[in-house]
């Protein structure tokens, strides 16, 4: 094809690009400047930059329950997830061919139930009966396990069918190895990358997860940064931008391993909560 | 499980079952989906998503139709026929405006980043970076428009001394284009996301075809390009509908809890619920979303069928 100039190609990024990349310098110098932004100007803009509020933050009492609670809550949803997942996704593919298609519409299903909608239902279903739900912190684990259900059973059906499954689990077992040993020395190492974008996202979900979380009164790293906005600004902007820093690390980090590995799975969709 | 079922597992038979070749004689196709040792594996999945999810759902329904204390209507009639159909309005009016705009301007971002060749590591630049801005949102998103479009925004303030004062003509970041402007942040690099493959699919040779047999670069785009993309276009504007439509944490973070939005006003009444006796119509607004992200959900999945359908290799 003969060579065009480009005309209007460069301005729509540069343009759009500014959009998404203004909101994160404003963030910045919100959490370290210290200067009113009345005052801000030619000569002030290099003036009292500091770390202090987000550091107050930090050595707040509140803070590190709140952000402990998340890191834990968010660990355990992802065993919690790749424990219900990983065979189910197995079985579906090896065996239970004819409820794929179903297992995937309910996988679904969470995209059609909003995160309110959820927490409202699963309060009216269980406040009575099985009231730990509700009042445990841990109780947070189904609720981020569906959340986590969509792109989780998406990203694993494609991990899967990438292999050649049954070459590899024949191969396995008719060289002796036990189930067992098939699942943990052929098929997660064949699987990794799927295994870890799944563990990724579903992190990333729960650390961020607000709707829920305060819906429920529990003190999670979100729900702590919207308490601590009235009181300390400065600080709350700062953890803030210290968890979106920490996410796009965890998301650079996902897009090397997906180019490494040869079977690399789709770019994947995912409805923010 | 033992070594017995080994034996099964090289049987030709079943490769057959899998690659979707007539039914094997192992099993009728009736009782092969429903034998034990087949179903067995999957009980704990659908175990937990019927209780955690199915079963939220149907008592959160049986509630919505309960009538509110002291009144005889059902809650679901209720929640339409008060102040809270204008939260409904508003709530879909935003998720439309946002879904369009963040569709076009998507669209745009996508075509664009395909087309640039120079810098090749741009397009990677730009898929890397809306993998990350799509899944933003919620708490640190409203931060960041507070601190570039709120009142004391670092942008607002540019604009004010550029000679536009955002604030003194209305604007407000928590009110309805505020939350539109901030939606947009995730809702273009989803429909990027979206359009990418489908613009990918586009093969040159269709291009070429067109341009041979004399048609110009618009005909081209208005005959054969934006017609098959428009599936894509369409189910990536219901997708960006459901995501703004579903979408709390930001929302409530801007406007510190008191914006019109559905999900907000759901918090209300459930909050209140012993004191008003309104609870039911929390549930009952609940379960109207749940209606509408299904009838748009349905839509989008339909829509992504269809696109797929020129992409077979």
């Amino acid at each position: 094809m003969n060579k065009r100039r480009t005309t209007w190609e460069w301005p729509v990024i540069i343009v759009v690009g500014a959009f998404f990349i203004v909101p994160m310098l404003a963030m910045t110098r919100f959490a370290m400047q210290r200067v009113p932004m009345s005052l801000l100007g030619r000569k002030t803009i290099l003036s009292r930059w500091t770390i202090r509020g987000l550091m107050n933050t930090i050595s707040d009492d509140k803070f590190q329950p709140a952000f402990l609670l998340s890191v834990r809550l968010g660990v355990v949803t992802v065993l919690v997830v790749l424990a219900l997942l990983l065979p189910t996704v197995l079985w579906l593919h090896l065996r239970a061919v004819q409820w794929k298609m179903v297992a995937e519409v309910v996988s679904l299903l969470a995209y059609v139930v909003p995160p309110i909608a959820l927490v409202v239902g699963v309060s009216g279903a269980y406040r009575d009966t099985v009231p730990w739900i509700v009042s445990s912190n841990y109780g947070l684990v189904p609720l981020y396990v569906i959340l986590c259900l969509p792109f989780a059973y998406r990203t694993l059906d494609v991990g899967f069918a990438a292999l050649d499954l049954h070459t590899l689990v024949n191969a396995s077992r008719s060289l002796g190895a036990s189930w067992q040993q098939t699942f943990r020395k052929v098929l997660i190492p064949n699987l990794w990358t799927a295994i870890l974008t799944t563990s990724f996202l579903a992190f990333a979900v729960v650390m961020g997860e607000f709707a829920i979380s305060s819906l429920l009164l529990k003190r999670t790293l979100p729900t702590y940064m919207v308490e601590a906005q009235g009181r300390e600004p400065q600080g709350a902007m700062g953890v803030a931008l210290l968890l979106l820093v920490l996410t796009t690390v965890l998301f650079m980090v996902l897009g090397r391993i997906q180019k490494k590995s040869p079977t690399s799975s789709s770019q994947e969709i995912r409805i923010t909560p | 499980m033992s070594e017995l079922d080994f034996p099964r597992l090289v049987s030709p038979d079943l490769r057959e079952n899998v690659t979707g070749g007539p039914a094997g004689s192992r099993a009728s196709s009736t009782s092969g989906h429903w034998s034990p040792s087949l179903v067995l594996p999957l009980v704990p999945y659908f175990l937990f998503v019927g209780l955690f999810l199915a079963m939220p759902t149907v008592v959160l329904f049986t509630k919505a139709f309960r009538p509110v204390t002291g009144s005889t209507t059902s809650a679901m009639v209720e929640a339409m026929s008060t102040s809270n159909r204008s939260s409904f309005i508003f709530s879909l009016k935003l998720s439309l405006y946002s879904a369009i705009l963040g569709a076009l301007i998507g669209f745009l971002f996508a075509l664009a980043a395909t087309r640039i060749e120079r810098p090749r590591r741009l397009r990677n630049l730009v898929t890397g970076f809306s993998g990350v801005a799509a899944n933003l949102g919620g708490i640190p998103l409203a931060f960041a428009f507070i601190a570039s479009l709120g009142a004391q925004g670092l942008f607002t303030r540019i604009l004010y001394h550029n000679g536009l004062d955002l604030y003194g003509n209305g604007f407000k970041i928590y009110d309805f284009w505020g939350i539109v402007v901030v939606y947009l942040y995730f809702q273009i690099p989803l429909m990027l996301l979206v359009m990418l493959p489908a613009i990918d699919g586009l093969r040159p040779t269709w291009r070429e075809a067109a341009i041979n047999i004399g048609a110009s670069p618009f005909q081209y785009w208005r005959r054969v390009g934006l017609p098959i993309l428009t599936p894509s276009l369409l189910g990536g504007t219901l997708l960006l509908f459901a995501n703004a439509f579903s979408a709390y944490a930001t929302a409530y973070a801007l406007s510190s809890g008191g914006s019109r939005l559905v999900p907000v006003q759901i918090r209300f009444y459930l909050q209140g619920n012993t004191i008003t006796g309104k609870g039911n119509l929390g549930y009952a607004l609940a379960a109207w979303m749940v209606l509408i992200l299904l009838f748009v959900m349905t839509g989008y999945l339909l829509l992504r069928r269809r696109a797929e359908r020129w992409r077979t290799a």
